[in-house]
């Protein structure tokens, strides 16, 4: 046998844009175990529910993670509606679904970069940063902001998306299509990037489900499980079937996410087409007293928002269970057996969002 | 169907070698910003009426606002630019504008005074409102005015209740009611 060794990995590495820790169990080159750290950006804003009023709290719910802030915010006032029986207006609830799948495609196309950059290959990541940047401009030009919204408010959405917008955002996503062809080609079907992702970090289809696996994580493994099929927001008018991918390795978990960018751009449209006219938002009056779990789909993963309200304007408890928490316990079992140098790759394929983890 | 293929980005490569860059030389070459951009709030100090709303709201505690002394200051380094103060503000004296605030080497309080006027029977007079039952006709305006929702009034019942906990005295009630039965006194 050969000799164990540790080899630190993190906080600081440069594959990782936010911090978290592995301590990496060596034979020689190959891992046989990791042991996850994190704890280094905590920040205590479940806590600050029993400070902020629940309207107030909206603000800090977006501001947990920059790049899942839309998702945030939506899923908290989703869980903060069904504890007071508010009924949002059908149009808040397309507005809410759109900026979603915006939020999706420029999370994805981040991705992508990332993972372009992880590999060496530069100018990918640059025309995936450069293709995101269309979509960001949309989230200014809607909402004045470029990263957080706050747009979202319990009872509706704040701004109203004018006809004209709406067709500019339908003639962005025409572009984006265009521009996201030679990407996807050289993402699916490039030499070089299948011999670095092919057959990297398998999973099966059991094991990522037993481990807990969620998002593209998961579907990659092949498991249809996406929980916009619920039917929350303005999805359950949508057509909407889950993207799956069946090889359970990196080239799938990269091939999910570039499908699903594809799909968030025909639910867009579909979405844009369907919004029907109607006032965005209705008067909450009252505090919340009772609690509800609220799931829905971020562009990681299944994340849950779990509120209890007690009859002031001071929610009781607000937890927030990220998809990056639950893709840490497949992380660590995909890493089993790689090599050393797979590593890097092999993190960035779960999406690692660690200031969501650690809120 | 996948196909593995060789120089699949080279036509986009050697494309982009003669491509006009896609960024812009900021700050020499100024950006547009759309309409609805939220860069740093602004204030029309002469409307403001001190009722602190904006203050109790901000989620960064970015806001002070003093009634006696007529001052609104802000810390536009702590601001979050979520907008939520321009929300609330029952006079609307609060805008979110274009453009962000200069950088600077200290972390300062903006602060803004109220121009010396004198006092009007609407304007918070630094009390809450107490009702006149004479006068009252229980219309429920005063009610539907409050933008903390402090006040219930009961037509049928007629009963006309002050959540004093809940009640920033900004006078708007008092300025609503058709009758002037409400005084800014209590």
């Amino acid at each position: 046998m050969a000799k164990r060794s540790i080899v630190p990995f993190g906080p600081q590495h440069p594959v990782l844009p936010e911090p978290v820790h592995l301590d990496l169990i060596l034979e020689d080159e190959t891992v046989v175990g990791a042991v996850p750290s994190i704890g280094f950006i905590h920040r205590g804003l479940e806590k600050l529910v029993e400070k902020k009023d629940y309207k107030q709290y909206v603000y800090i719910a977006e501001r947990v993670c920059g790049i899942c802030s839309v998702g945030h915010g939506i899923g908290y006032c989703e869980a903060v509606e069904k504890v007071m029986d508010v009924e949002v207006p059908t149009r808040a609830d397309y507005l809410r679904t759109i900026w979603m799948e915006l939020s999706r495609l420029h999370s994805h196309l981040l991705w992508l970069g990332l993972l372009a950059d992880a590999m060496g290959f530069e100018s990918l990541f640059m025309d995936s940063w450069r293709i995101r940047e269309k979509i960001l401009d949309m989230f200014e030009k809607t909402t004045g902001s470029r990263l957080i919204l706050s747009v979202v408010c319990v009872g509706g959405v704040l701004k109203d998306v004018d006809s004209g917008m709406l067709n500019e955002i339908l003639r962005v996503t025409e572009e984006l299509k265009k521009e996201m062809k030679p990407v996807i080609d050289t993402f699916l079907n490039d030499y070089t990037v299948q011999s670095r992702l092919k057959g990297l970090g398998v999973m099966t289809r059991d094991q990522a489900v037993s481990a807990g696996a969620v998002g593209p994580m998961l579907r990659g493994s092949g498991e249809p499980y996406d929980v916009r099929a619920l039917g929350y927001a303005a999805y359950k008018d949508l057509t909407f079937e889950p993207v799956t991918a069946q090889a359970g390795d990196a080239y799938a978990r990269c091939e999910v996410r570039l499908k699903e960018i594809l799909q968030s751009l025909d639910l867009l449209r579909e979405a844009i087409e369907k919004i029907p006219e109607g006032p965005i938002s209705v008067p909450v009056k009252g505090n919340p007293s009772g609690e509800y779990f609220m799931r829905i789909e971020q562009p990681r993963g299944e994340a849950i928002y779990y509120v209890k309200g007690n009859g002031t304007k001071f929610l009781d408890r607000f937890r927030l269970r990220t998809p990056t928490t639950s893709n840490i316990p497949p992380m660590v079992d995909m890493l089993k057996g790689c090599q050393m140098a797979d590593v890097p790759v092999l993190i960035l394929t779960i999406d690692p969002c660690v200031s969501c983890t650690e809120r | 169907m996948e196909k593995t293929k060789v120089f699949t980005y080279a036509g986009t490569a050697l494309k982009n070698l003669f491509r006009r860059p896609t960024t812009i030389g900021y700050p020499f070459q100024p950006v547009d910003y759309p309409e609805r951009m939220r860069g740093h709030i602004e204030i029309q100090i002469e409307d403001c009426i001190c009722c602190g709303l904006c203050m109790r709201s901000c989620p960064s505690s970015a806001l002070k606002v003093d009634r006696q002394a007529g001052t609104w200051a802000i810390d536009r380094f702590d601001c979050v630019q979520c907008g939520y103060c321009v929300s609330v503000c029952p006079k609307k004296c609060l805008t979110m504008n274009k453009g962000y605030t200069a950088p600077e080497t200290e972390k300062t309080w903006e602060t803004f005074k109220k121009p010396e006027q004198p006092k009007t029977e609407t304007a918070a007079a630094g009390g809450k409102p107490v009702m006149d039952p004479e006068k009252c006709v229980y219309c429920t305006l005063c009610a539907k005015k409050c933008p903390q929702g402090a006040l219930t009034v009961d037509r049928k019942e007629k009963i006309w209740k002050l959540d004093s906990e809940a009640c920033v005295a900004c006078g708007l009630c008092a300025s609503a009611c058709p009758k002037k039965a409400i005084e800014m006194k209590g």
